[in-house]
């Protein structure tokens, strides 16, 4: 069995996930399948308690209840003070946090700019939530076609080029996986 | 729709006036409402503007506003805005 991947997350691309579907199933629950999805309270709070008129923030909370993604609170005080000039909100800086105080998260995602450059800065591996969706299949942690739709339907959040550059990295990863004959696990590249 | 009290400047008060002696609005408190309308409006554009740029984060944006994230993101969305501002 393969590992799963411990990730962070922002509260947009939860949002996203939780409101979009593809592929007969929401984009969390294809993520799910192959992450270990954290958040913080701020995050739980802004999506699953401030969202819970939304259906997606309902989705949220189902799914923080029966404890598929785990709610971690945020104990560390390092890197306050290097997160405390940027104009961002509580949600944003305890995910960064967060990644700093949990031992085997391997990125934070985030599809904002501030939050996407403070944690690049402090070291952290960042992925926008199309990289993920990338990174799950260059693993074998998600079908290319599942993939393709999800990248499809959440299009209308991101900026132009976005996610024409994450299809490309999927096309990319087919030639890569017919050229070289494997069935190995190829590492995650998502630049 | 929910109705509160508020202090309106002099010039804005006559101006809904004219508006309503004019025909342009059946009552004063149309125009006013109008007006806080495009108040939010712009406020929400200002601020948009600055989170496009980079400046400032979404939640940042959301909490200026006085809205949760998920209300922004649908605010966004209804106005076919991204919720992303990462361009790569």
């Amino acid at each position: 069995m393969r590992d799963l991947v411990n990730v962070v997350f922002d509260a947009s691309p939860l949002i996203t996930a939780c409101k979009f579907e593809a592929a007969g199933k929401l984009v969390i629950d294809h993520l799910l399948t192959g992450c270990e999805l954290l958040i913080s309270p701020a995050v739980e709070e802004e999506v699953a308690i401030l969202g819970a008129r939304y259906p997606d923030g309902v989705v949220a909370g189902e799914r923080i209840a029966d404890g598929r993604i785990p709610v971690v609170h945020v104990k560390t005080r390092r890197w306050e003070h290097h997160l405390g000039g940027y104009a961002m909100g509580h949600g944003e800086r305890e995910s960064i946090k967060l990644c700093g105080q949990e031992p085997d998260v391997e990125a934070l995602v985030t599809d904002d700019h501030l939050a996407f450059i403070a944690a690049t800065r402090l070291g952290l591996k960042v992925w926008m939530l199309p990289d993920l969706v990338v990174g799950l299949v260059s693993r074998g942690l998600l079908r290319v076609e599942v993939a393709r739709a999800i990248l499809e339907v959440i299009r209308p959040r991101y900026r132009a080029g976005v996610v024409e550059h994450s299809l490309e990295k999927l096309q990319e990863g087919e030639e890569d996986a017919k050229s070289c004959d494997s069935s190995q696990g190829r590492d995650f590249e998502v630049g | 729709m929910p109705k509160v009290v508020i202090p309106v400047k002099e010039e804005i008060l006559k101006s809904a006036e004219r508006r309503k002696a004019s025909g342009a609005v059946t009552e004063v408190s149309q125009h006013l409402a109008e007006l806080i309308d495009l108040g939010f409006e712009h406020r929400l554009r200002q601020l948009y503007q600055q989170f496009e740029a980079g400046q400032i984060s979404l939640e940042y944006a959301a909490n200026e506003l006085g809205l949760s994230v998920r209300d922004l993101y649908a605010a966004l969305e209804e106005r076919g805005l991204p919720t992303s501002n990462i361009q790569r």
